[in-house]
């Protein structure tokens, strides 16, 4: 009862005030305030009693571990989700959000991890999708104008009848501000702002979300891992633990090392312990391997490379540019145009993904939901994914449930994964301890060749940190790891040899201890730098 | 000659209407087969009220209702219950089927009222016909509704979050598409073939089915796909017209079907998608769930 009248009144009110409310604020006024913000979903308080507030022309992150409740905060914020207890203000007066409708009609735009896009239609299509004033007849060349306004204002440049498909993941993420700026948001919440993004792009988005910040916007980037960039940035930092806030700084006071602290709620390692052991004999030998896109044209062109028993070789790149096609080659899940594979000096270029686990290659895909787990089988069926073909844990062909669940059981604890039982659905895992659980199956089989694509990908700070340290072990037992990887700092302090990956080829293969963070990330762009003699 | 062009243009007219209205629906997300069934209804309902009230008009404004009391009985199931959208358009069209015969065959035999008068020599509906794909490719490429409804076709999550409702959107596409379909119906039953006898619609509904694939969702290929099946309908019914003696008259009568497959099969090759680009809305026969 009380809930309604309240929402009622909120709505009310804010059709009163609805649009222009946060149009002539001053820089440094607040903008948005929430007190006492409480979310309960069955067994956990996901949000408990936050304050948060937002000035105009300020950039303030939200940092916490995935399940700190950063998430159900946002969602409150953009009105996906209604709150318990407590009370959004906007411009000083309390709002009540019933959809994001509600959020987005008072100024708050979102811009989506997982964008918010549809690949088929243009650019411009999906900007004015849903607004208000599009018209019933669609004038596109006037939203066109008034969009390419926008864009000279904040000097992003984009084109804006491409098909959204054809577009790179940083302008992907310049439609979803736009079309956001386009419905007048003077907030804009972005959601792990940097993931999916380049160096170049990553450089390019900060400086766009200054500029922003510069004609009074207020940014709140939402981010898990990824504290340089929160230094960088922002203005003010907001630390979320356990759906509490545990501190609310200025970020001239915070450190990388101080931020992590309050985040985890312990001391974390930044450095991983990069061992160098000895060179032994090459294990994966690849010459001249070409592979096709689904699309058709030639994704892997012409790549030659070896690893070595006891190395990681990062392959560093923007995501597009062959890598999961390499990978996919690798495993065994995608024919090949020409070349060969070897591993360990027996030929698999022709074995199919059954053959090649069995020679002892171990492949941890990027998608951990879609291809790592089946979500709807418990984590010791899963587990049995990667074992139902070994002697000791099938014979003729009936699973031997009874061994493989004590694995899993051993696995669930060497590996820490957080989880009720080894009989609960694998969806009902979050992303950091899924990827333990795919971790484990696939590095207990002690494969002599490691695949891993995009291992840390959307995962907390602790999360990564013990991904990283597994593959490190792996090495360190004499395995070979080929590390896809689109995070540069993951690449550098993980792997012995670099090579970015443009267009298909790998652009050098250099020694990760000697060679600059910078010419890597030039060389992902697809810059030569052999020519000016940079790199080696 | 003369006479079997107009008779292709009639056929034509039919498939292109009822197609149209199952283009309408997929652009939705909603993959409605049961076109035969809605046929079914609206020509033999159309028939009946036509026969009975001596009234044209009535008859295809019936159809043209059961139509969308069909649209939106399919709605229900695949929107609102959140159905498989396949189970529930064969139900449509079995019960059309069975219904159908046991409500029409009492009513056997010729309309028993004069012709409808043609234009310019063509059935007026080939007029419609033309009119309807015009305003159809409009609606959908140029207005805003066009754009809302092939945003909630391709993804209903991203609709939903741009203040689109899913659901209004895609009750207004299934009822539309049903209309178009009972009045296809009508069209044949009172106009192209004005006697009623046991399943007389013939499967021209799975064609108009296989044509939207066919078209690639595009309301102006799509009346080159019909124009295609109409005449092929045509010389099916009498080859010896065109090609004497080439082969029977049951073989030439499998024909449409026959292309009818070998196209479905051609369009699901990766080869055919990888040529052609994805252009089927990515949500088509998903159910949408709101989250929360």
């Amino acid at each position: 009862m009380q809930q309604e009248q309240t929402n009622n009144g909120g709505r009310s009110r804010a059709n009163q005030t609805r649009k222009g409310m946060l149009t002539n604020l001053q820089r440094g006024e607040t903008l948005l305030e929430a007190r006492g913000i409480t979310k309960r979903f069955p067994g956990v308080t996901a949000n408990d009693a936050i304050d948060f507030s937002i000035r105009a022309g300020e950039i303030h992150a939200v940092l916490g571990e995935n399940g700190a409740g950063k998430t159900t905060l946002m969602k409150i914020l953009f009105g996906q989700y209604q709150p318990d207890e407590g009370q959004i203000f906007i411009a000083g007066q309390p709002v009540d959000f019933k959809s994001p409708l509600d959020a987005i009609e008072l100024g708050i735009g979102m811009v989506h991890q997982h964008r918010k896009l549809i690949p088929a239609h243009t650019v411009i299509e999906n900007i004015i999708l849903g607004h208000p004033n599009a018209g019933a007849v669609l004038n596109l060349s006037r939203a066109e104008d008034e969009v390419n306004r926008l864009c000279e204002k904040y000097d992003f440049s984009l084109d804006l009848r491409a098909k959204v498909w054809q577009l790179s993941e940083g302008e992907k993420q310049l439609v979803e501000i736009l079309k956001a700026l386009y419905r007048g948001a003077e907030i804009l919440i972005m959601d792990e702002p940097s993931s999916a993004l380049t160096p170049v792009e990553t450089e390019k988005l900060l400086d766009s979300i200054q500029a922003m910040a510069e004609s009074d916007l207020a940014i709140v980037p939402f981010i898990t891992h990824k504290l340089p960039i929160v230094l960088r940035i922002s203005d003010r930092v907001t630390v979320l633990r356990r759906g509490k806030v545990v501190s609310c700084i200025d970020t001239r006071d915070a450190t990388e090392k101080s931020l992590a602290k309050e985040m985890v709620g312990r001391e974390v390692l930044f450095r991983v312990e990069r061992t160098k052991i000895e060179r032994g004999a090459p294990i994966l030998e690849v010459e001249n391997l070409s592979v096709r896109s689904d699309k058709g044209f030639i994704a892997v062109d012409q790549l030659s490379f070896s690893i070595h028993e006891g190395e990681i070789l990062g392959v560093a790149g923007i995501s597009g540019n062959g890598q999961r096609e390499l990978v996919e080659a690798l495993a065994g899940l995608r024919k090949i145009e020409g070349g060969k594979i070897t591993l360990e000096g027996q030929d698999i270029t022709y074995a199919n993904a059954l053959h090649r686990w069995q020679a002892g290659v171990g492949y941890i895909p990027a998608d951990r939901i879609a291809m790592g787990s089946i979500g709807d089988f418990n984590l010791v069926e899963n587990t049995a994914m990667n074992y139902y073909f070994d002697e000791a844990f099938s014979k003729r062909g009936i699973l031997d449930f009874k061994q493989i669940r004590e694995l899993t059981t051993e696995l669930v604890e060497e590996y820490d994964v957080a989880t009720p039982g080894v009989d609960v659905k694998a969806r009902t895992l979050s992303g950091g301890n899924l990827q333990k659980l795919i971790l484990a199956r696939v590095l207990s089989r002690k494969p002599r060749l490691v695949i891993v694509d995009l291992p840390t990908q959307g995962l907390d700070v602790g999360a990564t940190e013990f991904v990283r340290n597994k593959l490190v072990e792996a090495k360190q037992g004499r395995a070979s790891v080929l590390l896809i990887s689109e995070d540069l700092d993951e690449i550098m302090s993980l792997s012995d040899w670099v090579a970015p990956i443009y267009e298909g080829r790998f652009m050098g293969k250099l020694p990760a201890d000697s060679t600059p963070r910078e010419v890597v990330g030039a060389m992902m762009a697809g810059i030569e730098l052999d020519k000016q003699g940079a790199a080696t | 000659m003369q006479e079997f062009l107009i008779r292709s243009l009639d056929a034509s007219t039919i498939f292109t209407i009822a197609a149209l209205g199952e283009l309408i629906g997929q652009r939705s997300g909603i993959l409605n087969v049961g076109v035969e069934g809605v046929m079914l209804f609206g020509a033999t309902l159309g028939f009946i009220t036509a026969t009975t009230t001596g009234s044209y008009m009535l008859g295809f404004l019936l159809a043209i209702a059961i139509g969308g009391l069909l649209g939106l009985l399919h709605g229900f199931f695949s929107i609102t219950l959140g159905g498989d959208q396949v189970v529930s358009g064969m139900g449509i069209w079995i019960l059309g089927f069975g219904l159908t015969t046991y409500i029409g065959s009492p009513f056997a035999g010729p309309l028993g009222l004069p012709r409808i008068p043609s234009v310019f020599g063509l059935s007026p509906f080939f007029f419609l016909g033309i009119a309807l794909t015009a305003i159809v490719w409009f609606v959908l490429s140029r207005t805003n509704l066009g754009l809302r409804i092939r945003s909630v076709g391709e993804n209903p999550v991203v609709a939903e979050v741009s203040g689109i409702s899913v659901t209004k959107t895609r009750y207004l596409c299934v009822v539309t598409a049903g209309m178009f379909m009972g009045l296809a119906g009508a069209i044949f039953s009172l106009d192209y073939n004005p006697v009623w006898a046991y399943n007389f619609v013939m499967g021209w509904g799975f064609i108009a089915l296989a044509l939207v694939f066919f078209s690639m969702w595009n309301p102006i290929i799509l009346i080159g796909g019909s124009l295609l099946f109409g005449s092929l309908w045509q010389v099916s019914l009498n080859p010896q017209l065109l090609l004497p003696d080439l082969m029977s008259r049951y073989i030439w009568r499998t024909v449409p079907f026959t292309i009818t497959l070998v196209m479905l099969l051609l369009m699901s090759t990766r080869w055919f998608r990888t040529k052609w680009g994805a252009t089927k809305p990515e949500a088509l026969g998903q159910a949408y769930v709101k989250e929360g």
